[in-house]
């Protein structure tokens, strides 16, 4: 050991005089670090608000509802799909695919939508196992929900899941940022949320943008408590705060819904036992303080939800509108804030629908044919979720994990889980939720 | 090319490692330069990729990188064969682990979930954690205690600086791994005589 450093270390009148120069500096540095942190921002509302009289005039004028398929690979199991809108106008969908929930060959995949096309590119993956765990210098074991984030200065950011011990309760997230809206992907780089060895961090609801350009990015937590967090993320990537939605150990995946510069809505899946409800939560003060979580009317199977605020300020959800199965599929509407809520479309209904082998086959082919009259084998379709959805004779129908947004033309997108099998998509313009909202004055009310 | 915190955090990672093989049996009773070239020796070898990925990666991918005390308790441990200024400490060391074991029975429950209030958040740049910090570090300096001070001012440091991925100075102060050690450590100290502890 050189002398001089021995000298310190070892000699305690100089050791006491050199910690407490580390002491002053340390403590310095920090104070200036702390003195540097952002100040608390509003939320950012999108552009839209102010579109609207072009929203009116677009070709998007016309009340129009389109679905189709996102994914297109069969036989594997699909799931968490989500969206965003690119700098040109064009939506991109990421999901996760593999063999089955959690092997080891998930991917994230990804398929940009061209709304001039009316179409879907073909899908590719963009992460994996392997490579995430190489980009991260960890081992990872597998890949979960992901979703997408395009910042002020245009880098596209995608959040997703990752695994390394353990079950889901075990997740971090992990990032990947793209500067070409999503043709090539940077290096991955892991969110540290979790005092305890990083665990148990998940995504599943929207990112959003605050004022000063930083992103909002509803997480929740689910190892021994369940309970929903947003954190707060700089241009760099770096978390720079990170709030308490609730707490407990049921409510779970937090959708964001700001309603002004200073108030939001947070809408919750319940998770566990009575009432089946959503859960939510408000702010009037941009998120410094949130409300205590309660339940809304609106029933919840412990399933996702995701939603809208419209530029009008009428909040669009759209969940499994029921207290259990994944079944039925609703986009329901408040023109209250959320105090109340009216059903003004039912995407899909399969309850009570017969759950032998041979009629769910005929059925999902008919279903996915209607889904997408552009898919040239709907058995094939069928075949893809008799993979994922029957066991023994018995068979189910799922529609879950919604993923919302409105484009800057107006225009909805939704994305949904079919059956575990394909990912798809439902697009209609504003002019045709005004219509289902006028004509739905008799529609159940929440 | 790894990023500055891969490096930081495979090195913490391989560092622990390398001190833990210092408390095989035998190991305690070899001479100096023993001593050194073994965790000298662990150390490159934790960090040499087998299947694409040193053996510290796989850990890392478990365990997160380790908090800088849990680092200052290690090299203290490491260091001891040719310094042992660290054994005058050795009140001090108690005092310090029974700081890590009240911090982390208030602080892991919450932080997962107890109650409303998240004491991580704190961790983010809050000033008066921040105060409090600099206060304890100083009081330990003034009573002494060089373990604490040292643990402190180099977490703090080591959150300025950026030295892990982690924006949270709590994950520089505090890991689940040290807060069960010092948990086992005075629990242990506590059914033996306060005497024979010091």
């Amino acid at each position: 050991m050189p002398l001089m450093l021995e000298s310190i270390i070892c000699k305690p009148g100089m050791r006491h005089a050199a910690i407490f120069c580390l002491v002053l500096g340390a403590s310095g540095a920090a104070f200036y670090k702390v003195s540097h942190r952002p100040p608390p921002a509003l939320f950012h509302l999108p552009m839209i608000e102010q579109k609207i009289g072009v929203v009116q005039k677009s070709v998007n004028a016309a009340p129009a509802i389109r679905t189709r398929f996102v994914s297109t690979q069969q036989n594997i199991a699909v799931h968490a799909a989500s969206l965003v809108e690119l700098g040109d106008g064009r939506i991109r969908a990421f999901w996760f695919a593999g063999s089955r929930e959690g092997a080891e060959d998930v991917e994230i995949r990804t398929a940009v939508f061209d709304p001039s096309q009316d179409a879907w590119s073909a899908e590719h993956g963009i992460a994996n196992r392997a490579g995430t765990q190489r980009s991260l210098l960890r081992y990872v074991k597998k890949l979960g929900n992901p979703v997408a984030q395009r910042a002020p200065d245009g880098t596209l950011w995608l959040f997703y899941v990752t695994v390394s011990l353990g079950g889901w309760a075990g997740s971090s997230i992990t990032a990947i940022t793209s500067t070409d809206d999503g043709a090539s992907w940077g290096s991955a780089r892991r969110l540290i949320t979790s005092p305890f060895i990083n665990i148990s961090t998940l995504v599943k609801g929207t990112p959003f943008l605050y004022s000063d350009g930083t992103m909002g990015l509803p997480v929740y937590h689910e190892f021994i408590g369940k309970f929903g967090e947003l954190l707060r993320i700089n241009s760099s990537g770096e978390i720079i705060d990170k709030q308490r939605l609730s707490s407990g150990k049921t409510t779970l995946q937090p959708v964001v819904l700001a309603r002004n510069p200073q108030q939001a809505l947070v809408l919750m899946r319940r998770s566990g036992s009575s009432p089946k409800r959503v859960i939510a939560t408000v702010t009037d003060d941009a998120g410094q303080h949130w409300s205590t979580p309660t339940a809304t009317t609106l029933a919840n199977p412990d399933a996702a939800i995701s939603g809208v605020v419209l530029p009008d300020g009428k909040i669009l959800v759209v969940l499994n509108d029921i207290e259990d199965g994944r079944d039925a599929l609703s986009l329901v509407v408040s023109a209250d804030g959320g105090t109340s809520w009216r059903t003004v479309y039912q995407l899909e209904d399969r309850r009570g629908q017969p759950k032998d082998q041979a009629r769910y086959m005929q059925i999902t082919g008919e279903l996915a044919k209607a889904s997408d009259a552009g898919i040239p084998d709907p058995a094939a379709y069928a075949k893809s979720a008799q993979r994922n959805k029957c066991e023994a004779q018995t068979c189910g129908y799922e529609f879950s994990y919604p993923y919302m947004i409105q484009a800057n033309n107006g225009d909805i997108h939704l994305v949904y889980t079919w059956n575990r099998s394909f990912i798809k998509h439902v697009e209609f313009t504003r002019a045709w939720l005004d219509q289902r909202i006028r004509e739905g004055g008799n529609a159940k009310l929440h | 090319m790894p990023n500055f915190t891969d490096v930081t955090g495979l090195a913490g990672i391989a560092s622990a490692t390398a001190a833990v093989v210092l408390l095989l049996p035998g190991v305690a009773g070899w001479g100096k330069p023993r001593l050194a070239i073994l965790p000298a020796a662990v150390f490159v070898l934790t960090l040499i990729p087998f299947g694409g990925m040193p053996a510290a990666a796989y850990i890392r991918g478990m365990t997160g990188d380790l908090s800088i005390t849990t680092l200052v308790l290690l090299w203290s441990a490491l260091l001891r064969p040719w310094c042992d200024c660290f054994e005058a400490q050795a009140r001090h060391r108690y005092a310090l682990l029974v700081l890590i074991v009240c911090a982390a029975l208030v602080f892991y429950p919450m932080a997962l979930g107890a109650g409303a209030f998240d004491p991580y958040r704190l961790g983010y740049g809050n000033p008066q954690f921040v105060a409090v910090l600099f206060l304890l570090a100083l009081l330990a300096w003034y009573l002494k205690s060089a373990l604490i001070a040292l643990c402190i001012a180099l977490a703090m440091l080591g959150w300025t600086a950026g030295w892990y991925e982690s924006g949270n100075l709590w994950d520089y102060l505090l890991d689940p791994f040290v807060a069960a050690y010092a948990l086992a450590a005075v629990m242990s100290c506590g059914l033996k005589a306060w005497k024979n502890c010091n």
